[in-house]
């Protein structure tokens, strides 16, 4: 480990500050003027998370308990019936396994293409300056026009990249067609869509990491691989920690693109958990059975964030 | 955990369709510009002559409809009127909206003349839940060109479609577009090939569904095989790609509605001569004409009485023959009249559009006489038909052999589950 990453660690260690990754155990004694003050101030925000929230989610727990199919229409009581039925439902688990690949490799693809982008964008140059603005365009371009942009760029008849493609003779067939494709073909529309927002991110962590350090480094005839590991990573693995954990919710809740693209088509390919609660709410029309399904999953991603948590957080506070 | 939120959101409207004092709102699917600028010019129009309540449409999106008029009707804030097709109709009612307009129905009856096919779909319990408004139909779409260069006819039945699909395919030309994608436009297509096939009723007499019959399983062998001469994707198209590929001359066929009159010229840079269209071809043996058949009608939701009585007056306003043909222009070709004066009015038949190709405006309105609708065959109100039509379980079992290899007595038998299942 660098000498740089040694001593920002044993900076933290001996930090008494309150940190992003372990809050302070430090409880207050009795309630000042000020700590009343202090709850009465962040009482509005406290409200509007309960009722955007808290009631949405205990709606949905006591929804799943119920037999209810079109949202609003009379049902009755079933206890654990209905989860169970969802429990037993084979393409329930599936679409959670897919949500699953749908995740890991959203994250790797757009990791990778984030931070070779954020690497290009420190370069010095005229190149690299107008780069940093324009490369944010595919995020902020709606999803909705996304989705139309790749399914005519693929399409084989006017697509433009199917027929570039085929002029150097690849047939790229029918991706979003293709039950063996389609996922990952959404997956890179996807990851096309979004990885500029972690570029960015980590385009301004790598400004932090100081550079005489680095010069230090290379002067002691250290390779660029081993700065990288040795003294960049470790300084950018609190932004990257972070960017993993709420770029994996995020993306696994995604539902528009996919739906715009192939409907969690074909055949169930791309139903991803989110397309399954949605097909099961507004398709199938059975709104229980979607609040039971949106319950069990809140859960598995919720053990999966935490295991995420517990395993993937950095060692120390950088 | 969005989906969480996804769900209970779902609860709450999504629009509020809260109308002002003396103001109805009214809500529509028809979200194309050219059409949102007749609605609100017909409004303004209908405005003009001092009613007791002025009238305000609402676009809002066939995607997004189903929830978002579910959470009105649990917050109470519906609009007064609403678009809707029979299936979506029996969901509106599921929700506990919608009055009887059958005074209006009536007394528009008497004085425009409906078509019968029109009406029917909304007649539930000696009541009629809506008010009919404009056609939507089917036919087959040819390239003359392609078929004068092959030497062919328009085909007429299922084995005349399929050679010719076959014939006129190239390297560069598909034989016809067909959209295979889970969603809507593939349902319509196939179930149109199913009613020219004898297979319009799938329900026995009990209301219990009987899918799997030999007219279902030959209309469904038919779209696998056309499939063959469809475009490679077509997998993931729905109603824009077939219409694409066919005025770009990359498909020679198509079966869709009357949309495809109006960009032909210009998007395909032929004479509108070129343009062909014939009826849905027929089975090869016993088939009948027809095609699937939509009358979209007007839902009154209002629950105040002066607000029905208001919603109901709009409506018979827009229905009089000075303001019918504006309104049917709208979209020329594929909004088409349910009145039976409606064919001859000059101010919908002066349309360039439907001029120049009045020949398959003609075909087009005969095709309406025998259109039919899944669940509303011969006078049936299937009330759960819209828990089945949400599902696109015609689109899934064309995947299914499509994508996964069923034959199509496997797909009809799997469908028939399948509706079986959303209707439990």
């Amino acid at each position: 480990m660098s000498a740089a990453a040694k001593t920002s660690q044993a900076g933290s260690r001996k930090s008494d500050g309150p940190s992003l990754i372990r809050p302070s155990r430090n409880k207050p004694t009795s309630l000042s003027r000020d700590s009343i003050l202090g709850y009465l101030l962040i009482a509005p925000i406290l409200l509007v998370l309960v009722l955007t929230i808290a009631f949405p989610l205990v709606s949905a727990v006591i929804s799943g308990f119920q037999d209810q199919r079109i949202i609003g229409t009379s049902s009755s009581f079933v206890g654990f019936e209905t989860y169970l039925k969802v429990i037993n439902d084979g393409s329930f688990w599936d679409s959670l396994g897919r949500s699953g690949l749908w995740v890991v490799v959203n994250v790797v693809v757009q990791t990778i293409l984030a931070f070779c982008v954020a690497f290009s964008l420190q370069q010095r140059g005229r190149w690299s300056k107008s780069a940093r603005t324009w490369v944010v365009l595919p995020w902020v371009i709606p999803t909705v026009a996304v989705s139309v942009i790749w399914q005519w760029l693929l399409n084989s008849n006017y697509g433009v990249l199917h027929y570039l493609l085929a002029e150097i003779g690849i047939n790229l067939g029918s991706p979003f067609g293709e039950p063996s494709t389609a996922l990952f073909a959404v997956i890179l529309v996807n990851s096309w869509h979004w990885f500029p927002l972690g570029a960015v991110v980590i385009y301004g962590a790598l400004s932090t990491v100081p550079l005489d350090v680095i010069e230090a480094a290379r002067m002691d005839g250290a390779g660029a691989g081993r700065i990288f590991w040795s003294i960049t990573f470790p300084i950018l693995q609190p932004v990257l920690f972070a960017l993993g954990l709420v770029g994996s919710l995020w993306s696994f809740n995604i539902l528009d693109s996919i739906y715009l693209i192939t409907a969690g088509g074909p055949i169930e390919a791309t139903t991803t958990a989110p397309v399954f609660v949605y097909d099961l709410a507004f398709s199938e029309f059975r709104s229980s059975q979607a609040a039971a399904a949106s319950v069990l999953t809140a859960l598995v991603l919720g053990a999966a964030a935490l295991l995420f948590v517990r395993f993937g957080r950095p060692a120390e506070n950088v | 955990m969005s989906a969480v939120l996804l769900l209970g959101g779902c609860a709450a409207p999504a629009t509020d369709s809260t109308a002002a004092e003396g103001e109805i709102v009214i809500w529509h699917m028809e979200g194309v510009p050219n059409r949102v600028a007749v609605f609100d010019a017909l409004a303004a129009e209908y405005n003009a002559t001092n009613p007791d309540f002025t009238v305000r449409f609402e676009t809002q999106q066939w995607d997004e409809i189903y929830p978002k008029i579910a959470g009105t009707a649990q917050a109470g804030n519906q609009p007064d009127i609403l678009f809707a097709i029979p299936d979506f109709a029996t969901y509106v009612r599921e929700l506990g909206l919608g009055q009887p307009v059958t005074d209006v129905v009536e007394a528009i009856d008497s004085s425009q003349g409906l078509l019968s096919a029109s009406k029917v779909a909304y007649q539930d319990g000696g009541e009629y839940w809506a008010v009919p408004l404009y056609g939507m139909v089917q036919l087959l779409w040819y390239r003359k060109d392609m078929f004068e260069a092959a030497g062919l006819e328009a085909p007429g039945t299922y084995s005349e479609l399929l050679a010719a699909a076959e014939a006129l395919t190239t390297d560069d030309v598909s034989g016809i577009a067909l959209p295979a994608g889970k969603n809507l436009a593939t349902d319509q297509v196939l179930y149109s090939l199913m009613i020219t096939g004898g297979a319009a009723n799938f329900f026995d007499e009990s209301e219990g569904i009987a899918l799997d019959s030999p007219e279902t399983v030959a209309a469904f062998e038919l779209y696998n095989d056309l499939l063959k001469y469809s475009p490679e994707d077509s997998g993931n198209y729905a109603w824009g790609e077939p219409q694409a590929a066919f005025n770009s001359g990359a498909a020679a066929m198509a079966i869709e509605k009357g949309q495809y009159l109006t960009p032909f010229a210009a998007e395909s840079g032929l004479d509108p001569s070129q343009l062909g269209c014939a009826p849905i071809p027929v089975a090869d043996n016993g088939g009948q004409s027809g095609s699937i058949y939509y009358s979209n009608g007007a839902m009154v939701l209002a629950e105040d009485e002066n607000r029905q009585a208001a919603a109901g007056a709009f409506l018979t306003w827009l229905m009089q023959p000075e303001n019918y043909g504006d309104f049917l222009n709208s979209e020329p070709g594929l909004f088409l009249p349910v009145t039976t004066g409606g064919a001859d009015l000059e101010q919908w038949r002066s349309n360039e559009v439907l001029s120049t190709y009045a020949e398959c405006v003609d075909l087009l309105l005969t095709q309406s006489e025998t259109g039919a609708l899944f669940g509303f065959v011969d006078g049936q109100y299937i009330e759960k038909i819209g828990l089945i039509s949400g599902q696109n379980i015609f689109a899934q079992a064309i995947q299914q052999m499509y994508v996964n290899g069923m034959s199509p007595s496997e797909a009809a038998v799997w469908a028939e589950e399948q509706m079986k299942a959303a209707i439990e």
